[in-house]
């Protein structure tokens, strides 16, 4: 079609649609369809996110064992929970577990990701290696896992013996619970991290890498000051994933290690459970469900600004 | 020129896009696949006998065995009802409680004896009086029928009771010198013969650890240690905590010294889910400190010479009270064929058939008197039957009260603290009284 062809072609459609839906659909057909698009997923948004979380903050005024009606109770959920010791032991163990896997796991997979980004024989073997554990069920990686680093008949303390040194506690002791569990978890976030700093070392366009050497920089220099900064944004959004599925863990510590010993290994979601379907008290429950969901709330608005400040600097 | 990356680039960015795509597809059907069963459909006509009946528990392969089979005889009978047996693992309460919250919890339900005042007090399930005879439950062991009594009505029907003694392989106790045992309860070890056995076992190395108790993550099978030791966990009248005392201390010290003194494997403290009676047929400990349901189990996997002897003793003899009852839920469309069902599954012929199949004692007090005619190893599981008349009746009452779920917790908390991370008996003593106190709200 030549240029005039194309001109003519929407007011040839408008003469020759007559008037109702047709020319309607065709005026508002930019509109609406977007809006089509996302209808399924708002659905099931709606239904499955904002109604139960818009439940929680209800349930989290009662006291409510599941069993029979919810009695009101206002904000002693609170009160209780901002006094009980527990809580604060959840709260510094997901803390923990947080520090203890989000920068280790994400300095790994960078690393992992420039030391695949180059032209290795097998590489692409290798990546995928790498990523396996990201799409495995995390249960089933847990409950390997929890095989591997038991007392008395894991692999890892076998193989500990064979080198000389003895056999570790893992997880049945305190001190070594938690240590099990970064582990464990750094194993399946380096792949995930790896993934997505890869896509963003590829889309460094090799001119720049060019134009410092000219300069003279090379190695750390290069790293320091060329690569780190221009994965800056990557390593942003790496942050908060990462963050986010830290303090959101539950199926890997559940099926390690219960929460236990002791409290060592309770992490915030783990408490919630534990006081919703072992205590019977939802509404204490809900009450830490929603301090949760608000730590979280607080945390994505922040990156959220700061992601808008650095893209409207740029 | 075009940058040599660039086609490539495009393909990982799509893998990305559609992998998290899939992702998110995978999980929107995950959670929409979370639906729960479909409850129960009443009969035709309402009669009694016909009808569809959901039926949750939890079971060991010789335990399912044993229902299936009532099942069927069940069936046979009444050609036009139909049970659907559910198996889920242990601890299923919490499947239970989420689908009495929905309105569609199965018709009917395998509950302990400790956690029947939990749900019969809350109303989740159905008053049977007005199905079951007059002084239907005089044909049972007393502390079973009343554990399954609430406000004097029965809530349900006792299947069974079970008990803890302990395993024992025979060549690793022969070789620190044990060749012969106790052959009654009142003759067990005493608590100290006991541990200067476990210390001799663990000198001598005959296995990496001497012993382990099978909690099964119950806190509450702590107790008999507690009652052995001459002490109670509550007062008479049931409304108060008496444990913050010498007995209870000393209680407290004594359990924790199986860990302070190595003489179990760490993994092992109540919170755990190490199987213990895998470490016992693996070899990893000598004795186990278990249940007459687990035979089967080693029996299969253990291939050296064991034998069950009585539980320890103190001051006086107590082991666990275990088994379960059976219950209708409140979500039942046919309570008429849920209670006769009920009442077919506790008819002698139906328990004595369960508890040979599955190694467990009868809850109907004239076939324990005649004794049953086990398949499995009859002289060990002689041993539970005569270790079960030892089961102290005040713990038995403490441990059904509506409130003991909330109690058992209080108890597992403190005694991990206490066995895992260094809390002192006086001061685990002090939090389990103050726990029970808030649980009874006294």
């Amino acid at each position: 079609m030549n240029v005039e062809q194309v001109r003519r072609a929407p007011a040839t459609r408008r003469a020759a649609g007559g008037g109702g839906f047709r020319s309607w659909w065709g005026r508002n057909q930019r509109k609406i369809v977007p809006y089509l698009f996302i209808t399924p997923n708002l659905v099931v948004f709606t239904l499955f996110m904002f109604i139960p979380i818009i439940g929680a903050f209800y349930v989290s005024l009662t006291k409510w064992s599941l069993i029979g009606s919810p009695t009101f109770i206002g904000i002693e959920n609170y009160v209780q929970m901002f006094t009980d010791p527990n809580f604060w032991k959840a709260f510094y163990n997901t803390f923990i577990y947080t520090v203890g896997t989000v920068p280790t796991s994400i300095a790994l997979g960078l690393l992992v990701a420039m030391g695949l980004n180059r032209r290795l024989p097998g590489r692409t073997l290798l990546r995928s290696i790498y990523f396996v554990p990201v799409i495995i069920s995390l249960v089933a990686a847990a409950l390997i896992a929890a095989w591997m680093f038991n007392d008395n008949y894991g692999v890892i303390n076998s193989l500990l013996n064979a080198v000389g040194l003895k056999s570790v506690h893992w997880l049945s002791s305190a001190t070594w619970a938690m240590p099990s569990l970064i582990i464990t978890t750094l194993w399946i976030r380096l792949g995930f991290n790896m993934v997505i700093y890869l896509a963003a070392l590829q889309g460094i366009s090799p001119e720049v890498y060019d134009a410092a050497n000219i300069d003279g920089a090379k190695g750390w220099k290069l790293f320091r000051y060329v690569t780190w900064p221009l994965l800056a944004p990557t390593t942003f959004l790496v942050l908060i994933i990462n963050i986010i599925y830290s303090t959101y863990v539950f199926d890997l510590i559940y099926v390690m290690t219960g929460g236990g010993p002791g409290f060592s290994t309770t992490v915030l979601v783990q408490y919630v459970y534990q006081e919703a379907f072992q205590q019977g008290d939802m509404g204490y429950a809900s009450a830490i469900g929603v301090f949760l969901y608000v730590l979280l709330m607080v945390f994505t608005l922040f990156q959220w600004r700061v992601t808008r400040q650095g893209e409207q600097a740029s | 020129m075009r940058h040599p990356t660039e086609g490539r680039k495009y393909s990982r960015r799509a893998f990305l896009k559609a992998g998290g795509g899939a992702l998110a597809g995978a999980s929107v059907l995950g959670l929409a696949g979370c639906g729960s069963n479909s409850a129960s459909k009443s009969g035709s006509s309402g009669g009694s006998k016909s009808g569809t009946l959901s039926f949750l528990v939890w079971a060991e392969p010789a335990e399912e065995k044993g229902f299936r089979d009532i099942i069927k005889a069940y069936e046979k009978k009444n050609p036009k009802a139909k049970i659907d047996l559910q198996v889920k693992p242990f601890d299923n309460y919490q499947t239970l409680t989420t689908r009495l919250a929905a309105g569609n919890a199965p018709d009917l339900a395998r509950i302990q004896y400790q956690e029947m005042g939990r749900f019969s007090s809350q109303g989740a399930l159905v008053d049977l009086s007005s199905y079951l005879p007059k002084n239907y439950g005089d044909a049972f062991t007393p502390d079973l029928w009343k554990a399954v009594n609430y406000q004097g009505k029965p809530y349900g029907v006792p299947q069974h009771t079970d008990t803890m003694a302990i395993f024992y392989n025979v060549n690793m106790l022969k070789k620190v010198g044990v060749t012969s045992f106790p052959d009654s309860p009142e003759k067990a070890w005493t608590w100290s013969q006991f541990m200067n056995l476990a210390r001799k076992l663990k000198k001598a190395r005959v296995a990496p650890y001497p012993f382990a108790v099978g909690w099964q993550t119950s806190a509450y099978r702590w107790m008999w240690f507690l009652f052995q030791h001459g002490g109670q966990l509550l007062t008479n009248n049931l409304k108060g905590p008496m444990i913050d005392n010498p007995i209870g201390v000393q209680t407290i010290e004594f359990t924790q010294n199986f860990f302070k003194e190595n003489l179990v494997p760490p993994s092992t403290s109540i919170k755990s889910n190490e199987k213990i009676e895998s470490l016992f047929s693996n070899g990893t400990i000598a004795m186990m400190l278990n249940g007459d349901w687990l035979m089967p189990f080693v029996q299969d996997h253990l291939k050296d010479p064991w034998a069950v002897t009585y539980m320890i003793r103190d001051k006086q003899t107590a082991s666990d009270l275990g088994g379960n009852a059976v219950a209708v839920t409140k979500d039942t469309k046919n309570p008429e064929l849920a209670a006769d069902f009920l009442k077919f599954l506790a008819s002698p012929e139906q328990i004595k058939q369960f508890c040979v199949t599955a190694q467990f004692i009868p809850s109907r007090k004239k076939l324990v008197q005649e004794g049953l005619d086990y398949k499995l190893r009859p002289k060990d599981m002689d041993v539970f039957v005569k270790q079960s008349s030892t089961v102290p009746p005040k713990m038995a009452a403490e441990q059904t009260i509506p409130k003991f779920g909330d109690i058992n917790q209080v108890l597992e908390d403190q005694l991990e603290a206490a066995f895992k991370t260094g809390q002192s008996a006086k001061a685990t003593a002090k939090n389990i009284s103050s726990g029970i106190k808030q649980a009874l709200g006294s």
